[in-house]
């Protein structure tokens, strides 16, 4: 207790200079949060947009479907799937697709396209894509030959709404077939992907086109929270057939997402170690100043009988207590300027191309993992405890002799 | 029976290894015993700091060997020397005595606390020897609220409140004006009547040589005279 005290007395000894080692931890680590808080909300967001957007939390087809897209590839034991899928733990709704690769065009301009056929009603519990809408209106149920499309796919074969279009793929059985569908609705969702190569109609519709009778090609279930996938595939294993369906996650349909991910945090960790190195030498360079100031009164204090490993022992304390302060000033800023970029987000208005090629919104708001704060505070507190060795070390050599007579 | 013997001892320094050697001092051998009160006195650079540094185990000799309590201590290792000076010897230093971030009760319970005596017992025998050495009415404060003299006395009841064996003085009134000098050294002496404590200190101040009760002569580091001093009645 008493070396605790000392280290606390000797900190406040020049309190000018243990204030600004404080605040130079207190800022980086608040900056370290700030910046996990950036990255955790727009790769959050990220994560979203492509599950509100696109895939769902999870989908359900016939195996190999994914991979080829083939018509042929109908969800099998559909009826029984569905009911059986209703049931389980965290399903917040559901829908069913139809889907294809199709031809999309006028008499002057074509573009190959991903084909959805949805359920209007329930598609719009699932997805967002009625959100999204720019132009004209969400299709409805009962709209036969009716589409929406991305606004860059409506630039690229010059139509607007109203237009007719043509759309024509291979059916079930082989054949081609297609149809001429009115432009009810353009889409503007910001990703390049779906507003350039994705064109929605009615599941009724798709269904007449494939040739699909009533079944479809995709069950995509939203649930009532992303960390109850886990859950969800555990149950979901007594559901379906091994060899007959396959069961996917958003990220295993959208794996660029979680590259994504990955790499910016393999850049948040890159400028951690950087304020990591700049923090730890700040601490070193206050204690190492606080021991070489103190010399004399080491050399005495292991005169009367303070052993080598007390005075390590103190200065590590000392270290440790700086650290301490900044740390707690540094969560509370940290969190602070997290908490308030995290209700008003932060725009970035002008990177709207940059970021729709990876689903991700101008607007981020941050929102930070107690995870990587935790791992903010473990690295700081092993990499500055690890620098502050140095002084410790070096008041822990000190020969009481020379220390006490040092000129 | 002798509490501290030096034996022949030599000490030499030398600042590189081509450098010329200094002989701090050469040949020494003396005795303390129990109970005494004994000034080491010379001109500077005679040697005396350096003879109390080696009784005190803060330094090892060149040559010749040194005994304290009966245990040669001249080639004990560093952690068994901390544990020496911590248990069986007193230091009182001209400066930089005090933990200045401690308060005067604090700077005497450290070295108990450095003994592992419990927070109980520490107190109680700081606030006796306090007591003693009307010291009680500082214990709150810290070094650079008293004078130079009660910091003095503050590093005297550090220096025997753990009853070592020895308590060593290196110009301990250097820094203090000659009344106060006398007065610390007249109850330092009233300490070591009274309570049979061993003391050596150097000094070169005639008038603190006098208080004791035997006087150690260097010069160039060689013992030049051993005499009794010429007692002053407290």
């Amino acid at each position: 207790m008493l070396l605790l005290k000392l280290a606390f007395l000797n900190i406040g000894r020049n309190p000018r200079r243990s204030a600004i080692t404080v605040l130079a931890v207190g800022v980086g680590l608040a900056a370290l949060i700030f910046l996990w808080g950036f990255s955790d909300g727009t790769n959050n967001q990220m994560r979203e947009n492509v599950i509100r957007l696109l895939t769902g939390h999870v989908q359900i087809h016939a195996a190999d479907f994914q991979k080829t897209l083939s018509a042929e590839l109908i969800i099998p034991d559909r009826i029984p799937v569905l009911e059986k899928i209703k049931a389980l733990p965290h399903v917040s709704s559901m829908t069913e697709r139809a889907k294809c690769e199709a031809l999309i065009g006028t008499s002057e301009k074509s573009r190959g396209i991903l084909l959805t056929g949805i359920d209007p009603t329930s598609e719009i519990l699932v997805t967002d894509l009625k959100n999204y809408i720019k132009e004209g209106e969400f299709l409805l149920p009962g709209d036969e030959r009716k589409a929406i499309i991305g606004d860059r796919l409506a630039e690229k074969i010059q139509v607007g709404l109203g237009d007719k279009v043509v759309i024509m793929t291979q059916a079930m059985d082989g054949t081609l077939s297609g149809y001429a569908y009115q432009l009810k609705g353009i889409f503007h969702t910001g990703s390049q992907t779906l507003d350039e190569v994705s064109a929605y109609i009615t599941l009724n519709s798709a269904q007449d086109l494939l040739g699909l009778g009533e079944e479809t090609h995709e069950i995509v279930v939203r649930l009532n929270r992303r960390d109850a996938i886990p859950t969800f595939l555990s149950a979901i294993k007594e559901i379906v057939s091994q060899d007959q369906h396959e069961v996917l996650t958003w990220n295993e349909i959208m794996p660029e997402v979680e590259q994504w991910v990955d790499w910016s945090e393999a850049i948040i960790r890159t400028i951690l170690m950087a304020v990591m190195i700049v923090i730890g030498v700040s601490i070193m360079n206050t204690v190492l100043m606080s021991v070489l100031e103190r010399t004399r009164e080491l050399g005495v204090m292991m005169a009367i009988g303070t052993t080598p490993g007390q005075v390590i022992r103190l200065i590590l304390l000392e270290t440790f207590v700086l650290e301490l302060f900044g740390i707690a000033l540094g969560l509370l800023g940290g969190y602070l300027v997290t908490f308030y970029f995290g209700q008003v987000g932060i725009a970035f208005p002008e990177l709207e191309r940059a970021f729709s090629r990876s689903y991700m919104s101008t607007v981020t708001y941050t929102h930070v993992e107690p995870f990587h704060v935790v791992q903010s505070i473990l690295i700081l507190l092993i990499m500055t405890s690890f620098i502050g060795l140095y002084p410790a070390w070096k008041a822990g050599r000190m020969e009481p002799i020379k220390a006490i007579y040092r000129p | 029976m002798p509490i501290v013997q030096v034996n022949n001892v030599t000490k030499v320094f030398k600042e590189r290894s081509n450098s010329i050697p200094v002989y701090a001092l050469a040949s020494v051998s003396i005795e303390i015993e129990e109970g005494a009160f004994t000034a080491v006195c010379g001109p500077s650079g005679s040697g005396k700091t350096t003879l109390l540094n080696l009784i005190g185990c803060l330094d090892r000799p060149t040559e010749g060997t040194i005994t304290l309590g009966g245990e040669a201590i001249s080639s004990l290792p560093q952690r068994k020397l901390s544990a020496l000076r911590l248990n069986k010897i007193g230091f009182i230093f001209q400066e930089y005595n005090l933990i200045p971030t401690l308060t005067a009760i604090e700077n005497v319970e450290y070295v108990l606390w450095l003994q592992k005596v419990s927070a109980h017992e520490r107190r109680k025998r700081a606030i006796e020897i306090c007591q003693r050495f009307k010291i009680d009415k500082l214990v709150n404060r810290r070094p650079f609220q008293m004078s130079r003299g009660q910091q003095q006395r503050v590093a005297v009841a550090r220096a025997i409140v753990h009853k070592p064996s020895i308590v060593l003085g290196d110009e301990l009134t250097a820094n203090l004006d000659h009344k106060t000098g006398t007065e610390l050294m007249e109850f330092l002496r009233e300490l070591n009547e009274k309570e049979n404590i061993t003391f050596l200190y150097a000094t070169h101040d005639p008038a603190m040589m006098k208080l004791a009760h035997r006087i150690i002569s260097l010069q160039d580091g060689k013992l030049i005279n051993e005499k009794a001093a010429i007692q002053t009645d407290l």
